[in-house]
Order: C-alpha cells, then sequence, then structure tokens
C-alpha cells in the first residue's frame, strides 16, 4: 500500500515539473549530473561572453532588455559591462563591488551592505556553480533535451522574499551555465543568456581591479 | 561672537522666509498648465538618485495602463527592483517595495514627488493663480500641500514645477518635453533636505 501512494506521490512530482517547466523532466537522481557539473566547474578558470539581460514585469508585459559584456575570474571576481542602451559598469571582486554609472563611481563592501552581500554571493556562486551546493537553497536538478536546468529554491526568509527561484540553465554538452533567471515573488524576473562564451583564455587582474 | 550670533540668526530668518510671500493674486486660468501634463505611453528612464551623500542609480519605466492608470517600476541596473508604484485619478497604491525602502515617509516623499510630475491635482476645487516679475504661479492646494506650476505670463512656457506649503517651497522638478508627449528629462530637488532625482530618457529596442 505504501509503495502504491510512494509510487503516485513521485508521479504527481513528475507530472506537475513536467508542467512548470516543459521539456523538462525532474532527474529522480542527480548524483551523476551534479559529479559532472561539478568536474567541469573545477576546470574553469576563467569566462569570456557576451550577455543580454531581460527584465520582465509581468503585470506591465514588459520587458527591458540590455545587453554587454561578462567576465568571470576563479574564485570570486566578476565584471559585468552594460553597454546598452546605457553605459553601467560592476565589478565583484570579494567582497567589494565597484560601480561606475554616467555620473559617479562608487565603492561598496558587501560586509557593510546586506543586499550587496546577498546578490554578489548568488551572482558569483551561480556562476561558478557553488550555488549547487549552497545551503541557502533547496536544489532540483531537471533534464532537457540540451540543457539541464537547475531550480534553487530560497530556504531562508530574506531571500524568499527577493526571489521565489533562481533557474540556471546548465548546457549538456559542455556543462556550463548558460542562462541565469531570477523569478521574483511577485512574477516579474530577471534572466541573463549568456552568448559567445569563451573560457579558460587568459584575463588580467586589472579587469576585477576595485581602485 | 556677537557678530557670529547675528549672522547665525540672519541665516535662519533667511532660510525660514517665505518662497511665495511677494506674489499677488491674478485672474489668469490655472488650468492653462494642462497643456503640459506629461502624455506617458511607455517610457524608459536612467535614473540617478543622490540622498544624503549616497548615490543611486537604475532604471525607470513609466507605462499607461489599459485602465488609464499610470505605473512606474524602478529596478537597479542589474535587474534588482526597488519598487512597483500605480497612480490614478483617484488614488496610489503600492504594488512593492523593497524592504529597506518601506518606509511611510521614503513612499509620501517619492509619491508627492511623482503627483507633482504626473500634475495628479489638476482637478482641485480651490485652485488660483499668483504672479512676480512676469512669471505665473499656478497653484493647486491638496491638504497641506500646495502644487505650483510656473509659467510665462502667456503660459506658453511651463518654467518649473514645485511643492511647497502656502509659504514655503519644499521640492522643485523641470522637465524638457520630447517630441512624443513624454519628457526626455526629468529633475527633482528637495530644498528641505539633501535628494534629488534625474532622469534621463533612454531609447531601447522597444521604442526603436
Amino acid at each position: 500500500m505504501h509503495k502504491f501512494v510512494l509510487t503516485g506521490m513521485l508521479w504527481i512530482t513528475a507530472i506537475a515539473a513536467e508542467a512548470q517547466y516543459p521539456g523538462y523532466a525532474l532527474l529522480q537522481n542527480a548524483s551523476s549530473f551534479q559529479a559532472q557539473f561539478a568536474a567541469a566547474s573545477q576546470k574553469t578558470n576563467t569566462v569570456k561572453s557576451d550577455f543580454v539581460q531581460e527584465k520582465t514585469l509581468s503585470l506591465l508585459a514588459e520587458k527591458i532588455v540590455s545587453k554587454g559584456k561578462f567576465w568571470f575570474k576563479k574564485e570570486n571576481a566578476v565584471r559585468m559591462e552594460y553597454t546598452q542602451p546605457f553605459q553601467y559598469l560592476m565589478i565583484i571582486n570579494g567582497s567589494n563591488v565597484y560601480i561606475k554609472d554616467n555620473q559617479k563611481e562608487n565603492k561598496i563592501s558587501t560586509k557593510s551592505n546586506k543586499l550587496f552581500r546577498q546578490i554578489n554571493t548568488i551572482m558569483i556562486d551561480c556562476v561558478n556553480g557553488k550555488a549547487l551546493q549552497s545551503s541557502d537553497f533547496k536544489v532540483r536538478i531537471f533534464e532537457g533535451k540540451t540543457t539541464f536546468m537547475a531550480e534553487l529554491s530560497p530556504v531562508n526568509k530574506n531571500l524568499k522574499t527577493l526571489f521565489s527561484n533562481i533557474n540556471m540553465v546548465i548546457e549538456k554538452k559542455d556543462y556550463a551555465v548558460s542562462r541565469i533567471e531570477m523569478h521574483e515573488p511577485s512574477g516579474d524576473g530577471t534572466s541573463i543568456h549568456f552568448v559567445n562564451r569563451q573560457f579558460n583564455i587568459p584575463l588580467a587582474d586589472a579587469l576585477f581591479a576595485v581602485r | 561672537m556677537r557678530c557670529l550670533l547675528y549672522v547665525s540668526c540672519w541665516l535662519i530668518c533667511a532660510a525660514c522666509s517665505s518662497s511665495y510671500k511677494k506674489l499677488q493674486r491674478t485672474e489668469a486660468d490655472p488650468l492653462c498648465i494642462s497643456a503640459f501634463r506629461p502624455a506617458f505611453s511607455r517610457a524608459l528612464y536612467h535614473a540617478q538618485v543622490n540622498v544624503t551623500g549616497k548615490h543611486l542609480s537604475g532604471l525607470l519605466i513609466i507605462k499607461a495602463m489599459p485602465d488609464s492608470s499610470i505605473r512606474m517600476v524602478f529596478s537597479s541596473e542589474a535587474g534588482f527592483k526597488f519598487f512597483d508604484f500605480e497612480f490614478d485619478r483617484t488614488g496610489f497604491k503600492v504594488h512593492y517595495i523593497y524592504s529597506q525602502m518601506n518606509k511611510k515617509a521614503v513612499i509620501k516623499t517619492l509619491r508627492k514627488d511623482f503627483e507633482l510630475l504626473l500634475m495628479q491635482h489638476l482637478n482641485v476645487p480651490r485652485s488660483y493663480t499668483l504672479k512676480s516679475d512676469g512669471n505665473y504661479y499656478h497653484v493647486f492646494p491638496d491638504g497641506r500641500d500646495y502644487y505650483y506650476y510656473i509659467t510665462d505670463s502667456t503660459c506658453t512656457n511651463l518654467l518649473r514645477m514645485e511643492r511647497g506649503s502656502r509659504k514655503k517651497r519644499v521640492v522643485e522638478a523641470i522637465m524638457h518635453p520630447g517630441n512624443d508627449g513624454m519628457p526626455d528629462t526629468i529633475g527633482i530637488k528637495h530644498h528641505n533636505f539633501n535628494f534629488d532625482i534625474g532622469l534621463k530618457r533612454l531609447r531601447d529596442d522597444t521604442e526603436r
């Protein structure tokens, strides 16, 4: 009897997951994926890429699209340079964040700024793959035809107010993250799609300098 | 020391002095300023905010909804949402505000600033016009707040907008119109504390 109930529950869960992410099926055992992903992350020392960011405002039926260039260097340095439709530079290096907009340059220590610390950690952990091991999230892995999707649901109350879940789309061919989607409880969200990715090319430390 | 005291008293008095004291009542139609009311359909702005020594930038989208309300959503460049406000003819609604900004005074200040720009108070019953040195002040009282729209004598140019009391200016705003009825740039400056907002219109893919 218990077996039937358990099988039924698993079946319902699988159907619900399929309905949530069309083209994806929930992986009941993700250990092989986790191992492959960890190995690929381990080998990735730098990433250089273009990105397209889409901010979706569901009730306004609006999308704000911005574009730019992205650099990552192990362990925890990220540079995002927005070039369209505005100029904006953000460098995250360890616990420091440097921001330059049209008007001003700003250096923020995430030690004293909770919001930046949270966003900073999520951004870095999504790129270097550590988010899948983070105790801040409950992780489910879905498998599609050419990609996996890691669904990260926040566990702590603070993160839950900011995100309903964060999804990472991971390419099957190289286990690299090609898209990060941040879904807000309101139904709005932001996705960052990485294109023209180059891995393990030399990147100067000066790119990530927070002066 | 006595001199310093005298200068301090004078500065305090000057700061307290009336912004609108010398204005005189005139018969002009205050509703002439409705011609300058911005006709938002959808506009995206790059926003620069300076508040008490801190600087913040982001994107502000202003959009007219099918029910004729106006929605304003402010987010960081990286997509983090700070607030989502709705304005309509009868009221104001906060759909979302980031927890650290969720303070009555912050919401009230932003609401009144944007209501000044949207010219939400033109329907009040006791509007009137004052004049001084060739400038006309079209006044729309709403409770203890007075909304002032300052034009030239023929009401062909909107010079600036202000909010304050009957005597004293609190906020000043300027708006440079674009060629589609929506402002290209907007500036808001508070005179009672260090807070200013600058908005510059962006033409993104949606508008091209």
